[in-house]
C-alpha cells in the first residue's frame, strides 16, 4: 500500500526492488514492492509464475543465491529494523527464530539423512541454547502438535508421505515461535484433503502463537480460506490490494477481475471460462508504463506511458490502474 | 446416445517387489459418445493407470474394455495400429511429453504422416490446420519445446493427438501444470474441439472445480475402486459417498460470505499393496462399522443413474430424490 | 466477458520462419553457440586447433627434419638454432615435438572412435531391450571393467604388440564400458520418458521410435563424454609409449619421447620437460572444452 504513513505493524515493505542476471541480461524479478503486515494477520500473495512471489518471501529471509543477484533495492522493515541492511549474523539470529519459511515442496525440504525429531531440535538448539535431551523433548511435542506421534519421531523423511512431510516441515517453522511465518505455496505439491488437513493446522497454530503469515499461492480458494488481506503480484508489481472482502467481493484491477473469471468455481456453473488473453510477460522484458497493458480489455493511450501508481479504491483498498475509479466493480463470484 | 467405451470389471495389478500393487481393481463404467467422463480422484487412486490402460500404454490385468462395441482388451499389432487411430491421449506435463529435440512442425506432422491417411504433398498444408484449430499461431513452426511456454507446449500435444483424426480422447491432467489464466485457455479449446469435431473425452483429474466445469458424468476413485458414479449436476447436487463428500467439502471456495461443513479426513491412504477386502475406505471413514470390512463393496444404483458403492445407512444420509 | 482483441505480445524473440539448427538442443549448432561465449572454452578450442594445424604444416615448415640425427649437438639447451633445444640424438624437439602431436591426438581420437562405436552399440542394445540380454552383457563389462582401464590398456597391448595401431585398439577397448554404461543409462531414463510413450500411441514403429526418439537423445550427452576421453585416451597413448608399449621410436609421440630422455633428467631436463608440457596443455584444452560442453548441455543452466 502506497500510503505515506510508516507502517506501524510487524513488517513493512517499501519499494522492494530486487534484480537477477541471467547470462549478462537482468531480470527484473520485482519491480518496486510495497505492503505492511500487522501482527497477528494473514497476508496472501496472489500471483501466477513468474510474478515474483517466491524472490520477495526469499528477499525478506534474506536467501537469496548471491552469485545471481544483481541489485536489491528498498526497505524491509522487521519490528522497525531494515533488515536488508542488518549484518549476515544477526539475520541468522532472526531466521528461524523470529522470522520462518515453509517452502512449496516438501519432498526437498527435508534433509534425508537426518531423522525428523533432530531437523526440528536442530531449529530449536540453534535458537533456545537448550541441551539435546531437552531439545529433543520439545521436537517431540511439537509433532505432536502437528499430528504426528512420539513414536515416528526417529523416522526419516523418506518414511513419510506427502502431507506428513509437510507437517514435519511446518514444525521445524514454528519450532521457536516466530512472529512471522512465510509460506511459499504449502499445499500446491499436496492431494486436496490433505490440503485441507494442512490449511486446517496453520489456521490453529495462528490462532494458538498469533504468528503473522505472508501465503504466497496461485490459488484463490485457499487466500479465502485462510487471509485477511490480499495483494495481487503481476510482473514484479502489486497491482490490487485490499482486504479480503475488498479483493473477493470487488475486485477492480482487469488482472485481478481476469483470474477470478479465468478460475472455474466448483460451485457455479458457467458456460465458458473467460481466460486471459496472451501471457504474463518475461521479466527480462518488461515494457513500458502498464505491464498488464498487452492483455488489457480497457486498456487506453494513457497505459503505455511511465509508470502507473497506486489509487486508493476505497478505505484501505488500492489499485494500480489509471482506470481504478471506473472499474470499482461487484465480483462476480457471490452467490 | 451410444456407448463408444465400455469398461468390464478391468483390472490392472502391478508387481512389485514388496508385493502386488492394485492399482485399478474391478472397475467398470461407460463413457457414452460425444460426452466427457470426469476420472475424478486423488494420487495414487488408480485414475492415469485407468485412462493409460485404455490406450493400452498399460496391458490390463483382467476384465474387458470394448470399443465401439467390439472386444479390444487384447490387441495384435495391427489391431493395436487401428485402434490408436481411434483413440488417443494427451499427457500432464507438457515438458516431457514432447520430444526436445523435435520442432513443433515435426511433432504434430508425426501422427498425420504415420497415419498413412495423406499424401506426402498435404502433410505440410495438414499440420498447419491442425496448429490452426489448436491456436498455434505459424510462425512456432520451428520453435522446440524449450522455446515455448507451458500453454503452447500442451496445445501441441492436443495437436499431435487430433493428427490421427480420433473419436476418443484420454486427457490426462492436461491443465494441472499450467498457469491459472492459460487453464481457461486451454479447458475452452478442449471444449470447443469437442463440439466442432465430435470427440469423446475421459478427464482424469484432482481438480473438482475443473472436473465440474468440463465433465458431463463423473467417477469418483479411491485405492483403485471406483466408489460413486453419476452424473456431474448430481455429483455436486447430492454427492453420496462419504470420500466424495469428504473431496468437496476439502476444495476451498473462492466465495468467502458463504460458511461449509467441513469434513476433515482422519489418518492417511492406506497402501494399495495386497489390500485386504472389503471397502478401502474405512479406516478414514467416520462412519465406518462392521459391514464395511470383510467383503467387497459392490456398486449399488441408489437412484436412477446414480451409483455408490457404500451401504453403510449411517453413512449415505441425505439422500434427496 | 473480456472482449477478444488482438492481442500485442511481449515477445522478447521473433520466432524463426526458418529451421533454426542452433537452437536444437544437442546439436552441434547449439553446442557451438553456447561455448563460443565461454572464454576458457575458447582459449582450449584455439590452442587445439593450433597445435594440430603446425603439426600437419611442421614438416613443410620447419628448418630440421624430425628426425634428423646430429649427434654434435645432442643435448642442447634452448637456443636460437633449436628453439627448444635438442634431444639425447641431437635431434631437434621442437619439430619433434609438433610433429607428435598427430601421435597423441590421433590415438586419442581413434581410440575414443572404437571406444564410442561398439560402447554405443552394446550399451543401446542392452538399455533398449533390458532383460536378460542387458544383465549378461552388463556382466561381461564388469568384467572388463575391473581392470583399471591403464592396466588393461597395457595388458592387451602387451598380448598385442607395441605400434600405433595396436595402441588405439588397446585404449579403446579399455574406455568401451564408459560409453556403454553411459547410453545404456541414457536409454534407460529415455526409455521411461512420456515422450516415448507418446510415440507409442501415435503409431510409431520400434525400429522409429528407436532411431528418431530414442537415440538422438541419449547420444546428446556423450558428446561431453568424448572430448573429456579423448583427452584420457590421450594421456593414456603417451603413458603406453613411454613403457615401451606403444609407439616405438624413432617416432616422436610425446611419451616415448620422455621415456628417452628419461635418463638425461639431470642435465638436460628440457628434453622431458617440454614434451610434457605438452601433454599437459593438450589434455588441458580438451578437458575446458568438454567440461563447457558439459555446461551447454546443461538443462539447469539457462540459456
Amino acid at each position: 500500500m502506497d500510503n505515506s504513513e510508516k507502517g506501524t505493524g510487524l513488517l513493512s515493505v517499501r519499494d522492494l526492488v530486487v534484480k537477477y542476471t541471467s547470462g549478462g541480461d537482468p531480470v527484473h524479478a520485482v519491480n518496486g514492492i510495497s505492503f505492511d503486515l500487522a501482527a497477528g494477520k494473514a497476508l496472501g500473495l496472489v500471483g501466477e509464475t513468474g510474478a515474483g512471489k517466491t524472490t520477495i518471501a526469499k528477499t525478506i529471509m534474506r536467501i537469496l543465491p548471491d552469485h545471481a543477484v544483481k541489485a536489491v533495492e528498498g526497505q524491509v522493515s522487521f519490528k522497525g529494523e531494515n533488515i536488508l541492511q542488518i549484518p549476515e549474523s544477526s539475520m541468522r539470529k532472526l531466521r528461524g527464530k523470529n522470522i520462518s519459511m515453509i517452502f512449496q515442496d516438501p519432498m526437498t525440504a527435508l534433509n534425508p539423512v537426518k531423522t525428523v525429531s533432530d531437523q526440528i531440535a536442530e531449529s530449536i538448539g540453534l535458537h533456545q541454547g537448550v541441551n539435546k535431551k531437552r531439545a529433543y523433548e520439545k521436537a517431540v511435542e511439537l509433532l505432536k502438535k502437528v499430528g504426528i506421534s512420539e513414536d515416528r519421531a526417529k523416522e526419516y523423511p523418506h518414511q513419510f508421505s506427502g502431507g506428513m512431510k509437510q507437517r514435519v516441515v511446518i514444525a521445524i517453522a514454528i519450532a521457536c515461535n516466530p512472529e512471522l511465518l512465510i509460506a511459499d505455496e504449502p499445499t500446491t505439491a499436496l492431494d486436496v484433503t490433505i490440503q485441507a488437513q494442512v490449511l486446517e493446522l496453520i489456521t490453529e497454530i495462528r490462532r494458538d502463537l498469533n504468528t503473522s503469515l505472508i501465503l504466497i499461492t496461485h490459488d484463490l480458494g485457499v487466500v479465502a480460506e485462510i487471509c485477511d488481506s490480499v495483494a495481487v503480484v503481476y510482473a514484479g508489481q502489486i497491482v490490487e490490494s485490499g482486504s479480503l472482502e475488498d479483493i473477493f467481493d470487488h475486485p477492480t484491477h482487469p488482472y485481478t477481475q481476469g483470474l477470478f473469471a479465468a478460475v472455474p468455481d466448483m460451485y457455479q456453473d458457467v458456460d465458458r471460462l473467460s481466460p486471459i488473453d496472451g501471457m504474463p510477460p518475461d521479466p527480462m522484458n518488461i515494457p513500458n508504463g502498464c505491464s498488464f497493458r498487452p492483455r488489457c480489455s480497457h486498456a487506453a493511450d494513457g497505459c503505455g506511458e511511465g509508470a502507473i501508481s497506486m489509487t486508493q479504491v476505497k478505505d484501505g483498498h488500492f489499485c494500480r490502474c489509471c482506470k481504478a475509479e471506473k472499474l470499482g466493480g461487484e465480483s462476480s463470484c457471490r452467490l | 446416445m451410444s456407448a463408444l467405451i465400455e469398461i468390464k470389471n478391468l483390472k490392472k495389478y502391478f508387481n512389485s517387489n514388496r508385493g502386488t500393487v492394485h492399482a485399478v481393481d474391478d472397475v467398470s463404467f461407460t463413457i457414452n459418445e460425444r460426452s466427457t467422463m470426469g476420472l475424478v480422484g486423488e494420487s495414487g487412486c488408480g485414475k492415469s493407470t485407468l485412462g493409460r490402460t485404455l490406450v493400452h500404454l498399460h496391458e490390463s490385468t483382467d476384465g474387458k474394455i470394448f470399443f465401439e462395441d467390439k472386444d479390444v482388451t487384447k490387441l495384435n499389432k495391427k489391431q493395436l495400429t487401428a485402434l490408436h487411430q481411434n483413440a488417443q491421449i494427451i499427457f500432464q506435463d507438457p515438458f516431457s511429453s514432447l520430444n526436445p529435440r523435435l520442432t513443433v512442425k515435426d511433432t504434430i506432422s508425426e501422427p498425420a504422416l504415420l497415419s498413412g491417411k495423406y499424401k506426402k504433398e498435404d502433410l505440410e498444408d495438414v499440420t498447419f490446420q491442425l496448429m490452426e484449430k489448436v491456436g498455434i499461431e505459424k510462425r512456432y513452426q520451428y520453435s522446440f519445446p524449450h522455446e515455448l511456454d507451458g500453454g503452447r507446449r500442451q496445445r501441441v500435444g492436443i495437436a499431435r493427438a487430433l493428427a490421427v483424426d480420433p473419436k476418443f480422447i484420454v486427457c490426462d491432467e492436461p491443465v494441472s501444470a499450467l498457469d491459472v489464466s492459460i487453464q481457461a485457455q486451454i479447458l475452452n479449446l478442449l471444449m470447443d474441439l469437442q463440439e466442432k469435431q465430435d470427440l469423446t473425452y475421459l478427464f482424469v483429474t484432482h481438480d473438482m472445480s475443473v472436473v465440474r466445469h468440463i465433465s458431463d458424468y463423473i467417477c469418483v476413485m479411491y485405492l483403485g475402486q471406483l466408489v460413486e458414479t453419476c452424473p456431474t449436476k448430481e455429483f455436486f447436487k447430492n454427492p453420496l459417498h462419504p470420500y466424495s463428500k469428504a473431496l468437496l467439502s476439502a476444495v476451498p471456495s473462492i466465495n468467502i460470505h458463504k460458511k461449509r461443513e467441513r469434513i476433515i479426513l482422519k489418518g492417511e491412504i492406506t497402501s494399495p499393496i495386497n489390500p485386504k477386502p472389503g471397502c478401502r475406505f474405512a479406516n478414514r471413514c467416520l462412519h465406518a462399522g462392521e459391514q464395511c470390512r470383510g467383503k467387497k463393496i459392490d456398486l449399488d444404483e441408489v437412484l436412477p443413474g446414480h451409483f455408490v458403492a457404500c451401504h453403510n445407512p449411517d453413512a449415505l444420509t441425505e439422500i434427496r430424490v | 466477458m473480456l472482449k477478444l482483441r488482438k492481442v500485442v505480445m511481449a515477445m522478447p524473440k521473433q520466432q524463426p520462419e526458418r529451421y533454426d539448427k542452433s537452437k536444437k538442443p544437442g546439436s552441434l549448432p547449439y553446442i557451438w553457440k553456447r561455448i563460443s561465449r565461454n572464454p576458457g572454452a575458447m582459449i582450449g578450442f584455439s590452442l587445439l586447433c593450433l597445435i594440430i594445424i603446425l603439426s600437419f604444416l611442421s614438416p613443410y615448415i620447419m628448418k630440421y627434419d624430425y628426425s634428423a640425427v646430429n649427434m654434435s649437438e645432442r643435448g642442447a639447451t634452448p637456443s636460437w638454432e633449436h628453439p627448444f633445444g635438442t634431444d639425447e640424438l641431437g635431434r631437434d624437439i621442437l619439430s619433434r615435438v609438433l610433429y607428435g602431436a598427430r601421435y597423441t591426438l590421433g590415438i586419442g581420437v581413434g581410440a575414443v572412435i572404437i571406444a564410442a562405436t561398439f560402447g554405443m552399440l552394446i550399451g543401446a542394445i542392452s538399455g533398449f531391450f533390458g532383460g536378460k540380454l542387458d544383465t549378461l552383457l552388463m556382466r561381461a563389462l564388469d568384467i572388463l571393467q575391473s581392470f583399471p582401464g591403464l592396466v588393461l590398456a597395457i595388458a592387451v597391448a602387451t598380448a598385442l604388440g607395441t605400434g600405433l595401431v595396436h595402441s588405439i585398439i588397446a585404449i579403446g577397448i579399455a574406455f568401451m564400458p564408459i560409453f556403454a554404461r553411459l547410453i545404456r543409462a541414457n536409454m534407460l531414463s529415455i526409455r521411461g520418458s512420456e515422450f516415448i510413450e507418446a510415440a507409442v500411441v501415435i503409431n510409431c514403429s520400434t525400429p522409429r521410435i528407436i532411431r528418431r526418439h530414442m537415440i538422438p537423445n541419449a547420444v546428446s550427452p556423450l558428446i561431453v563424454q568424448i572430448s573429456l576421453l579423448i583427452a584420457q585416451a590421450g594421456l593414456t597413448a603417451s603413458t603406453l609409449s613411454f613403457l615401451g608399449l606403444g609407439v616405438q621410436e624413432p617416432t616422436p609421440e610425446w611419451g616415448s619421447m620422455i621415456a628417452s630422455a628419461r635418463s638425461f633428467i639431470r642435465e638436460s631436463p628440457h628434453m622431458v620437460f617440454i614434451p610434457g608440457l605438452f601433454i599437459m596443455i593438450t589434455v588441458l584444452s580438451l578437458n575446458l572444452l568438454g567440461d563447457a560442453i558439459r555446461d551447454a548441455l546443461d538443462p539447469r543452466l539457462k540459456d
